[in-house]
């Protein structure tokens, strides 16, 4: 099939093979105040996850990211503690969302995932107002999302669009018949929200049964704001090339 | 002979040239933005601007100051926020945070109210209304 060709564009490479099954994937691309991103890097920093692999694709840009003298991919998988968490140092670009859904599911179906997590943020225009954000969950079956919100305090996303990557993620995870679930936090639209990224944390502390002190991510709040003022402008030009603030709409409803 | 692109290759190839250019005019932008920063040392925060009602609403992120060093200023159509940048951390100043946004209407500067809450500065106004009240028949 030739629309096959498009989604060939996207390569994803295991520089060290993931060979086990049944790991737990869990995906952190940059969106709503940056929520999955700072859980998912978080989540690699804390539990010293190992870079095993990294995605790449026609559609980004011709940029490198050094740290600490070290030459890194621009998407970058980790591995250990029976997960598998997938972080970008930038936005995807708009034409590679598609694409890049397809193939991180189909990717994901071959290792037997137990569970598939996109984090994100769930926009709030309150959010100034609210101490402890809320969990909103959604699964790719009822079963699922059932399943899902069986933990204190977390909501079932009942109505309402997702746009951009998750979407996509979860779309493709049910119909490849992959347990894909999304985890939202209410946030900031457009400012980066640790906060919110520390709900997120706690939630995946119960579910997946780490223990993730988020102590540090709190204290340190402040500072990645400020680290990340420039990755969130980024993201906000990003989301608006993929309607991201019709997040903030309800489907329309015809009787 | 050259094989024909199949269409949705050609329309792909379209909006991807499209997307190119919208790249483009961004880093123009974002380009502009940091070397402004740089040069002045001036950061320029991120921010909302909304309107609710009889009520306009600014937000702007500004972490790494406090409430006691923002200077708000409010006019008639304008909010202008100046505070300083420090990384909490390394505890060096970045810069200074200059916010001037002009509004599209009056408002009144008397009825302005302000918060700072978690790097997040909000200020409410009441717009200023003027007119006659018309009777509908």
């Amino acid at each position: 099939m030739e629309s096959q060709e498009y989604y060939r564009e996207v390569e994803i490479v295991e520089v060290k093979p993931i060979d086990e099954k049944g790991f737990v994937f869990i995906e952190g691309f940059p969106d709503i105040g940056l929520v999955g991103t700072i859980a998912a890097s978080y989540l690699v920093d804390k539990l010293k996850l190992e870079e095993v692999g990294y995605i790449d694709a026609d559609t980004l840009p011709p940029i490198i990211a050094v740290r600490g003298e070290k030459i890194q991919e621009l998407i970058r998988i980790y591995s250990g503690r029976r997960l598998v968490v997938v972080t970008s140092d930038i936005p995807l670009p708009a034409s590679m969302i598609k694409p890049l859904g397809y193939r991180l599911m189909e990717w994901a179906k071959s290792k037997d995932p137990e569970l598939f997590l996109c984090l994100s943020g769930l926009p709030e225009p309150n959010r100034l107002n609210i101490d402890k954000p809320g969990i909103f969950v959604l699964g790719s079956s009822p079963e699922l999302t059932e399943k899902l919100v069986q933990a204190d305090g977390v909501s079932k996303f009942r109505d309402g669009f997702i746009a951009g990557i998750k979407g996509v993620l979860l779309k493709e995870g049910m119909r490849m018949n992959v347990n894909t679930a999304i985890i939202l936090a209410q946030s900031h639209y457009n400012y980066p929200d640790p906060g919110a990224a520390a709900e997120v944390l706690r939630y995946l502390s119960k579910l997946l049964e780490i223990e993730i002190d988020v102590a540090p991510l709190l204290e340190s709040a402040e500072e990645l704001k400020l680290k990340l003022r420039d990755l969130m402008r980024r993201t906000d030009q990003m989301m608006q090339g993929i309607q991201k603030s019709k997040e903030l709409e309800l489907p329309p409803v015809y009787l | 002979m050259e094989r024909r692109k199949p269409l949705w290759r050609v329309i792909l190839d379209e909006l991807r040239r499209m997307e190119a250019e919208m790249n483009r005019v961004e880093e123009e932008f974002f380009r502009m933005v940091k070397e402004a920063e740089g040069m002045r040392k001036q950061i320029t925060p991120l921010y909302n601007l909304y309107e609710s009602g009889d009520e306009v609403i600014l937000t702007a992120d500004l972490p790494g100051t406090s409430k006691e060093e923002i200077d708000l200023r409010v006019g008639e159509d304008y909010f202008r926020v100046e505070a300083p940048c420090k990384s909490p951390v390394r505890k060096v100043e970045e810069g200074k945070y200059v916010l001037h946004v002009r509004l599209p209407f009056k408002i009144d500067p008397q009825s302005v109210r302000a918060r700072y809450k978690e790097g997040v500065l909000e200020v409410v106004a009441k717009k200023k209304i003027t007119g006659f009240r018309v009777k509908v028949e």
